[in-house]
């Protein structure tokens, strides 16, 4: 007997609440929003999300470990990797009306600091993303000297105007073979050539959910394998325009993966 | 009894009743920095902005010898002008007649450095100025007493209420004035840098020392690259074997992946700062160039860009000769010989 009276009560008491408010207040409903309004009585599609993109790095499929003479390429040579630093831009996600939004105009990534494996955007309109792309590199209108003064990523990742001039689009050294043999694959435009290029990504993704994580994945051992098996040596290569078509096909044919949640 | 009476002026007296007028208000002149081109900003620390005041009473303390213990030495002893702002003895001595186990650093554009010492110990310029004054093997002074002393100075009171408007004379403010006076020592008017700018002709040699450098043949520039001529990283070139005498970065962060790396030092003034290397090691540029040309001592930590070790650049000795010629064009004789 008790128990009901009190159930009773609180019914009555819910209802008192409910009566008070008379105005709607517009705002975001969803409680996984970054703007979550607890006051908002009626959601007007303003819900905005974070989304975080992350870099990793891997050979032969495994986490990179470096300083250590423990991979294979497919020339046969051993080598380890010492420094893997590269730049990239025009982070994009496409939406299904059509709308792109960019991310990052360029994005540079040192395996020195793992801060920089990190991209995290906020305030993303939940909507129906369809494909993300990005350039590896700089494109010919962005690849100027002193264009990026400013950025962490200067003074060491310029090129010198005495061969082409920009930025390095990526450092990546090590050893091959032996520990006194140094390889340094330097890419970026050469002879007046612009060897950056785009990867435009596929994907399905609702960002509806407090944080989501797209994972842009560079498999290492790719750079040197497909379609062109390519030697390390300790030449430099940032003249050589022929090596540095051969590393971009192999860039555009599999290097780069993307992984994201399904949901 | 007259005078200024109002509380926020310089000048304010306690004791005035009635304002005489006189009253005059704490400001100071912004000293610009002009952004040589192919540089970035500099980065100032927002509590510590350039002022006219500020520079001048930096220099001040710089040049004067009251900063040490016995009154005998000043930063520009071991920071000389004439070297560019280096000491061309191996290793500097101190006050009271020891010696360290690094060269003397030149100061040139170090308001652009993210880093201060060889080993990238300080994290700014302020910080860094604390410590010669009291390093034991440097002018090993107190800096309770260095208070003292500038607080009962005849000149440096105003000095400093001119540059900050403080009354009392606090460690901070003495590095903050050093800081705002290093942050002017630029250098961007050298013959190369007149060459940049289509007014200085190079010779064919200083030419073909400049295409060694920026390419991979020398391979010079991917340390020492831009018109900055450093990268603001630590590097291993390859001086030594293992065991390390000196761990450099790695004593700092710990981590033995950066033993024996030192801060890349900019090239420019190179002809005026000899010796060279942390611990002044070469006496020559020619000693340098045989050092890169012969490749370096494998090491753990050696960097990947000294990439033919024991075996190096191979470079003629014309080729020699010409990258430091190409070195000498980095020379700025006005740097030496202005304020
Ligand atoms: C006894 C000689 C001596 C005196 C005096 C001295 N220094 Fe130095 N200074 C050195 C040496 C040696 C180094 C390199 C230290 C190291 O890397 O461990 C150095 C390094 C520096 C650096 C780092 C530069 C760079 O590029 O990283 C700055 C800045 C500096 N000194 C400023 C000063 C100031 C300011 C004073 C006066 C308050 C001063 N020094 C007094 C010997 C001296
Ligand atoms: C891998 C990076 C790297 C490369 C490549 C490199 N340097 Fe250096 N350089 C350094 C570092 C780091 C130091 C300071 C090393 C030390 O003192 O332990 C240095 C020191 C010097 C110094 C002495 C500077 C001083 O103030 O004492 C000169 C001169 C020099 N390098 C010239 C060159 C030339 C010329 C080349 C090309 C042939 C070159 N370097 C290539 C990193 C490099």
């Amino acid at each position: 007997m008790k128990r009901i009276f009190v159930i009773f009560t609180t019914i009555s008491l819910v209802f008192t609440a409910c009566e008070k408010e008379e105005e709607i207040i517009e705002g975001c409903t969803d409680t996984g929003s970054v703007n979550y309004n607890s006051n908002a009585t009626n959601d007007n599609g303003s819900c905005k999300y974070n989304l975080s993109i992350n870099f990793t790095h891997t050979i032969d499929g495994n986490p990179l470990e470096i300083n250590q003479m423990i991979y294979t390429n497919t020339a046969s040579q051993n080598y380890s990797i010492q420094t893997l630093r590269y730049l990239l831009s025009d982070i994009t996600l496409h939406s299904a009306n059509g709308t792109s939004t960019l991310l990052d105009e360029v994005h540079f990534i040192t395996i020195s600091d793992p801060s920089t494996f990190n991209l995290d955007i906020q305030d993303l309109n939940s909507a129906n993303y369809i494909a993300i792309s990005f350039t590896m590199g700089l494109d010919s209108l962005k690849n100027i000297t002193n264009n990026y003064l400013n950025e962490s990523f200067f003074p060491s990742f310029s090129w010198p105007d005495f061969i082409g001039g920009g930025y390095h689009y990526m450092q990546l050294e090590g050893d091959y073979t032996t520990a006194l043999q140094g390889y340094a694959t330097h890419t970026g435009g050469t002879d007046g050539i612009d060897f950056s290029f785009t990867k435009h990504f596929p994907i399905s993704l609702n960002i509806a959910n407090a944080n989501t994580i797209v994972i842009i994945n560079m498999e290492i051992n790719n750079w040197y394998s497909n379609p062109n098996i390519i030697n390390l040596t300790t030449d430099g290569i940032m003249g050589n325009a022929n090596k540095q078509s051969l590393l971009q096909a192999n860039g555009i044919a599999d290097v780069f993966s993307i992984f994201y949640p399904i949901k | 009894m007259s005078g200024c009476t109002d509380n926020t002026a310089v000048n304010y007296s306690a004791d005035a009743i009635t304002d005489d007028g006189s009253c005059f208000f704490f400001s100071t002149t912004p000293f610009i920095i002009e952004t040589p081109s192919g540089f970035p900003e500099m980065n100032i620390p927002s509590n510590n902005p350039m002022t006219v005041e500020g520079v001048s009473l930096g220099e001040k303390l710089f040049k004067d010898p009251i900063l040490s213990r016995n009154n005998t030495q000043a930063c520009i002893n071991c920071h000389q002008q004439n070297f560019s702002f280096s000491d061309p003895n191996q290793y500097s001595t101190g006050i009271d007649h020891i010696q360290g186990i690094r060269n003397a650093s030149a100061l040139i554009n170090i308001g652009w450095n993210t880093s201060f010492n060889w080993d990238g110990s300080s994290l700014t310029l302020e910080e860094q100025a604390f410590e010669p004054v009291s390093n034991p093997i440097e002018m090993h002074n107190d800096w309770k007493v260095v208070e003292s002393t500038l607080n009962t100075h005849a000149d440096y009171p105003t000095l400093f209420k001119e540059a900050f408007n403080i009354d009392y004379i606090d460690s901070n403010y003495v590095v903050m004035a050093i800081a705002q006076f290093e942050r002017t020592l630029i250098s961007a008017n050298s013959k190369f840098d007149r060459y940049l700018k289509g007014e200085a002709q190079l010779t064919v040699s200083e030419l073909g020392g400049y295409a060694i450098f920026n390419s991979e043949k020398g391979d010079c520039f991917h340390c020492h690259g831009t018109q900055m001529f450093m990268d603001n990283l630590f590097h291993n070139n390859g001086l030594d074997p293992e065991p390390f005498t000196d761990l450099g970065l790695g004593k700092i962060t710990n981590n033995a992946s950066d033993n024996a790396k030192f801060k890349t030092p900019t090239l420019r003034n190179i002809e005026l700062t000899a010796p060279y290397m942390h611990d002044g090691r070469f006496s020559t540029l020619e000693e340098v160039v045989e050092h890169y040309n012969s490749g370096g001592e494998y090491s753990l930590t050696v960097d990947p860009l000294m990439k033919k070790l024991g075996v190096g650049l191979q470079l003629t000795n014309q080729e020699k000769q010409d990258l430091i010629a190409f070195l000498k064009t980095l020379t700025d004789n006005n740097f030496i010989s202005e304020k």
